[in-house]
């Protein structure tokens, strides 16, 4: 198959100097940015491959002239001066990375790591939209499928029509979202919800394709993915859906809130309060969102031996001759469980949100948890639990060959006031086919997928904490066991415990903030993007580069608006056929 | 080598040296200058209004240029050197109207008018008796168009005996009559043959080609306003027959009479002016004009009214038989260059008889003309057509080892015996 390499863009260059990792091209005077992608047709030895290339340097060069600064100090100087026919003398030294290249194998493309070098001199094409995008998708077919979009390829200050997404089964294996503030997290944030909405309608209206659903738990800090930031927001797109259809996409709620009377009338409709019983916590909980002394947790862990569920209230009301500890001790661990009785969300009595939101996770949903009135502590103690819930309620499904066995399982691994709540759901979803006892047990990678967001992540993901009995250290290392997944967001790389940032798969890196956090950026990305610290620098609001460690390619987005995504597809939310029903029936 | 030159007693020996310089040279010159110094300032020496940078010129004009490279020793196979010369020509339009000032004009046109660009000559002779005037004469006859000896010389005689020989019958009872027979042949033209060293004969072969580019120019339809050499417009003659020793001279006044017959100035620039006491001229031009002026200086020969100067009278060489010389500088960054023009042009188009300030105005117009075109930043002060001539005909020391290296391989091509092409002293590594 022989290329048509107009389809890949305008004709910019030679190649020059280099080598497999680095190119150095010779081009013509054209108005390049760093960060644009060049594609280089090769055809050496019989077989034809097209590089990719990332500017990441640009130089003017004059031929003719060796001492550009003494040329331009006479233009200056001498006010007459001129260039003779200097335009076609005048060319770009273009530095930049080897990306990989894709080579055509039977009628398909197929992409690796730079290992290769183009043909001497080959030309350079500059991708053009409209022109180059179908050739740039079915070349990167490999590198940008998937179920979740994140954005465009960026090829400078331009997108190609090439959108990048990353495939569910990936998603356990952690996805980290780092970007300084104003950076566009919660842009993004608002666009990988809308995907995964997108995903699970797919899903809903092809039940013949057994597509993957995907369930979200979406930390939603400043309150803005439901309303929105400008115009729209999830609460658009919820309300375009027919009421079946959204009952089956949605269910009966996505919104979660503290205060649902605070709640502007439309989102109140799908929203619900944010309450935890304390009976739901368990002590690992909150060795998770701060440290506690050896004698501390010794001190708990022996109160949650005998007490159980009840293990706080036995705490709290524990007067300080009966403790058994000295003084200081159970005053301390007192005054670290005195938030959970100011606080509104966890509560001693009452109804607990918390089989619903695992009753929505194991049924593909997505759930916007409003925490602006949180405290910090409230929010990843809820975080914590959520996670630890899910994935214990998955573990006991993974070590149970029928639901008998899963039913043993739960008992030992999670409270039991909430696992008797949701035992009889959890045996309907969990069964293969049935749910007396001795139905076989599905295997949990069938299961939706869970992707649950760690806000402000180093709060709760730092060395100190991940050291001791985190729930995040056995999430981050065996998540993908499950199928479950941390969506890990930071305005900080540096200060992240290694043990997740060596198991985060793929990365969607955003403007940074300093040097600091871009060489930390640079050296845990899932792919080598060494040299690409410029490009960090000059990077804009809503332009990322997505690392996957599955991936040879570091791909740089253009994150849309959500607005503006929103707009295209909101035709995409209506239920076509109910509406011609409609018609008929009128 | 350096342990001796960053010694005290180096430095001894250049005082002595500069201190004989002194003594001997400068204050010889200094005495003559005094003689001419209130004759170069007042009358010789001059500035112009030059161009405004927006200028739109009524009659855009054409420029050529012609600069040539070369090696004497591309290859030496014993007693025999391969000699590499190569030659450009360069075109460019004033474009004033276009704004692209001084453009190169296409490169596709030049080539189909003149032939491919940079233009490469390969010559070699070997150490046997007459081989080097032999070949020599071959070569050049081989690269000037004008093939016909006889009309080659002619227009030498013409100019220098201001037309008494118009035509090879003119000869006749003249001090030339006896040498008639050694200006049929290219062979015979070539008088200094006693001194036929390897860079004589590049030079030699390198002029001519250059001549034989701008010829080529002149023949075509490019028609220029200008056309620029590299060089002086000197004539070396010999002593005895008073004619020029080497073809080359023969050819320089071949252009001039064809450049004059086709209204092209031809002029000759040259960096290396050697000219007595420039420095001096360019200091009074500074005292009298400012250090940013743009000038030039005249500087007449015996034949002109007042004579030559006092500082060249010894200096045989200054002004060039039929040439006129200027000083000039258009860069107060850069010392003084030297254009030569076509006496017998300059008498008819410069020069007005008894009129001083005529000739003045024409000398101010033509090197406001020459000005214009040396404005380019990259070169400032000197005229582009040829600095881009330069730049495509220079030989790089890199592009003579590939150079060597493709000599080589054609060698291996050819099945002939494998010869080094590096210089024998590489063989020591030296």
């Amino acid at each position: 198959m022989s290329l048509d390499k107009d389809k890949l863009g305008e004709l910019y260059g030679k190649v020059g100097a280099g080598n497999q990792t680095s190119l150095g091209i010779m081009g013509s005077n054209r108005d390049i940015s760093v960060g644009e992608i060049f594609l280089i047709y090769s055809h050496r030895d019989g077989h034809e491959r097209v590089f990719f290339f990332r500017v990441l340097g640009l130089e003017n060069y004059l031929r003719q002239v060796d001492d550009l600064a003494r040329v331009a100090g006479t233009l200056m100087v001498e006010g007459d001066a001129y260039l003779s026919g200097i335009e076609r003398n005048m060319l770009l030294s273009v530095g930049g990375r080897m990306l990989g290249y894709a080579e055509d194998k039977d009628g398909k493309w197929d992409f690796h790591s730079p290992r290769r070098l183009p043909d001497h001199l080959a030309s350079v094409y500059r991708p053009i939209p409209g022109t180059s995008d179908e050739n740039v998708r079915n070349m990167l077919e490999g590198q940008i499928d998937g179920e979740v979009y994140v954005g465009d390829l960026q090829v400078g200050e331009t997108t190609l029509d090439v959108p990048i997404r990353i495939p569910s089964k990936y998603l356990p294996m952690h996805v980290g979202i780092f970007g300084s503030t104003g950076a566009g997290k919660s842009n993004l944030m608002m666009v990988l919800i809308k995907s995964i909405i997108d995903n699970n309608l797919n899903a809903f209206r092809r039940p013949n394709q057994a597509l993957p659903r995907i369930s979200a738990f979406c930390i939603d800090p400043h309150d803005e993915f439901a309303k929105g930031v400008d115009k729209y927001g999830i609460q658009h797109v919820v309300e375009d859906m027919s009421p079946s259809t959204r009952s089956e996409v949605l269910g009966d709620f996505y919104y979660l809130t503290t205060h649902k009377r605070a709640t502007t009338r439309e989102i109140r409709k799908y929203a619900r309060e944010i309450r935890i019983l304390w009976s739901e916590i368990q002590p690992r909980d909150l060795y998770s969102i701060r440290e506690f002394t050896p004698e501390m947790s010794s001190f708990i862990d022996a109160q949650y031996s005998v007490a159980k569920e009840d293990w706080i209230s036995s705490i709290v009301n524990m007067a300080e001759d009966d403790a058994g500890v000295p003084v200081g001790t159970l005053r301390a661990v007192k005054r670290r469980l005195s938030f959970l009785e100011r606080s509104p969300i966890f509560i001693e009595k009452g109804t607990s949100i918390l089989s619903d939101i695992f009753y929505a996770m194991e049924t593909g949903r997505i759930l916007v948890v409003n925490t602006s009135l949180m405290s910090d502590m409230e929010q990843f103690l809820l975080t914590t639990i959520v996670t630890r819930t899910l994935s214990d309620m998955r573990r006991a499904l993974k070590s149970s060959g029928n639901l008998s066995d899963f039913e043993n399982q739960g008992q030992m691994r999670l409270p039991k006031p909430f696992f008797e709540n949701v035992k009889k759901q959890a045996r309907a979803f969990y069964g293969l086919g049935g749910v007396g006892d001795d139905t076989p047990v599905q295997d949990p990678r069938k299961l939706p997928v869970i992707q649950v967001t760690v806000e402000e992540a180093p709060s709760i993901l730092n060395p100190e904490l991940m050291r001791g009995q985190s729930v995040f250290k056995d999430i981050s290392r065996q998540g993908r066991k499950f199928n479950i997944g941390l969506l890990v967001v930071s305005q900080q790389v540096s200060v992240l415990d290694n043990v997740i940032l060596s198991q985060m798969n793929t990365e969607i890196n955003l403007r940074l903030g300093n040097e600091r956090e871009i060489r930390a950026c640079v050296e845990n990305a899932s792919v080598n993007i060494s040299g690409f610290e410029d490009e960090f620098r000059v990077m804009s609001r809503g332009e990322a580069i997505v690392t996957q460690s599955y991936r040879e390619l570091p791909l740089p987005a253009k994150i849309p608006l959500f607005d503006d995504i929103y707009e295209k597809d909101r035709h995409r939310y209506k239920d076509k056929e109910s509406k011609k029903k409609q018609e008929h029936i009128l | 080598m350096l342990d001796k030159i960053l010694t005290e007693n180096f430095r001894r020996t250049l005082k002595l040296v500069f201190t004989d310089i002194q003594n001997q040279q400068d204050r010889r010159d200094e005495q003559e200058f005094a003689k001419d110094e209130v004759r170069i300032k007042d009358r010789l020496l001059d500035t112009f209004i030059s161009y405004s940078p927006d200028v739109i010129l009524n009659n855009d004009f054409r420029i050529a240029a012609i600069d040539g490279s070369g090696s004497d020793s591309l290859m030496t196979l014993d007693d025999i050197r391969i000699h590499f010369i190569s030659t450009s020509t360069v075109v460019v339009d004033t474009n004033t109207r276009s704004e692209n000032l001084f453009s190169p004009i296409d490169r596709d046109r030049l080539e189909h008018e003149l032939g491919e660009q940079p233009h490469i000559d390969l010559h070699w002779h070997s150490g046997v008796r007459n081989d080097a005037r032999d070949k020599l004469a071959e070569t050049l006859a081989n690269i000037y168009p004008l093939k016909d000896v006889t009309s080659l010389t002619l227009p030498f005689f013409q100019d220098y005996t201001k037309g008494k020989i118009s035509s090879f019958s003119d000869f006749s009872e003249t001090e030339y009559e006896k040498h008639i027979p050694r200006l049929r042949e290219m062979e015979s033209l070539i008088s200094r043959e006693q001194l036929l060293t390897n860079p004589t004969v590049h030079e030699e072969i390198r002029k001519t080609s250059e001549y034989a580019a701008a010829r080529k120019v002149l023949m075509s339809d490019i028609n220029p306003k200008y056309l620029l050499l590299d060089g002086a417009m000197s004539v070396f003659m010999h002593f005895v027959r008073h004619f020029p020793s080497m073809p080359s001279g023969f050819m320089l006044r071949d252009l001039c009479a064809l450049a004059r017959q086709k209204e092209v100035v031809l002029c000759a620039v040259s960096k290396n002016h050697t000219i007595p006491f420039a420095h001096r001229i360019a200091n009074l031009a500074r005292d009298a004009f400012g250090g940013s002026a743009k000038w030039f200086c005249h500087l007449p020969s015996s034949e002109d009214p007042e004579g030559g100067l006092h500082i060249y009278d010894d200096r045989t060489y200054i002004p060039p038989i039929l040439a006129v010389p200027y000083l000039y500088s258009f860069s107060r960054d850069n010392r003084p260059s030297r254009i030569d023009f076509d006496r017998i042009w300059w008498l008819e188009n410069i020069f007005v008889p008894g009129d001083p300030e005529a000739t003045r105005t024409n000398e101010k117009a033509l090197f406001a003309e020459l000005e214009f075109m040396s404005r380019d930043a990259r070169w400032y002060g000197y005229p582009v057509p040829l600095a881009l001539a330069h730049e495509s005909c220079k030989l790089s020391y890199e592009d003579l080892r590939l150079a060597k290296e493709v000599c080589m391989d054609v060698r291996a091509e050819m099945n002939l015996e494998r010869r080094d092409a590096q210089p024998l002293r590489a063989d020591y590594d030296l």
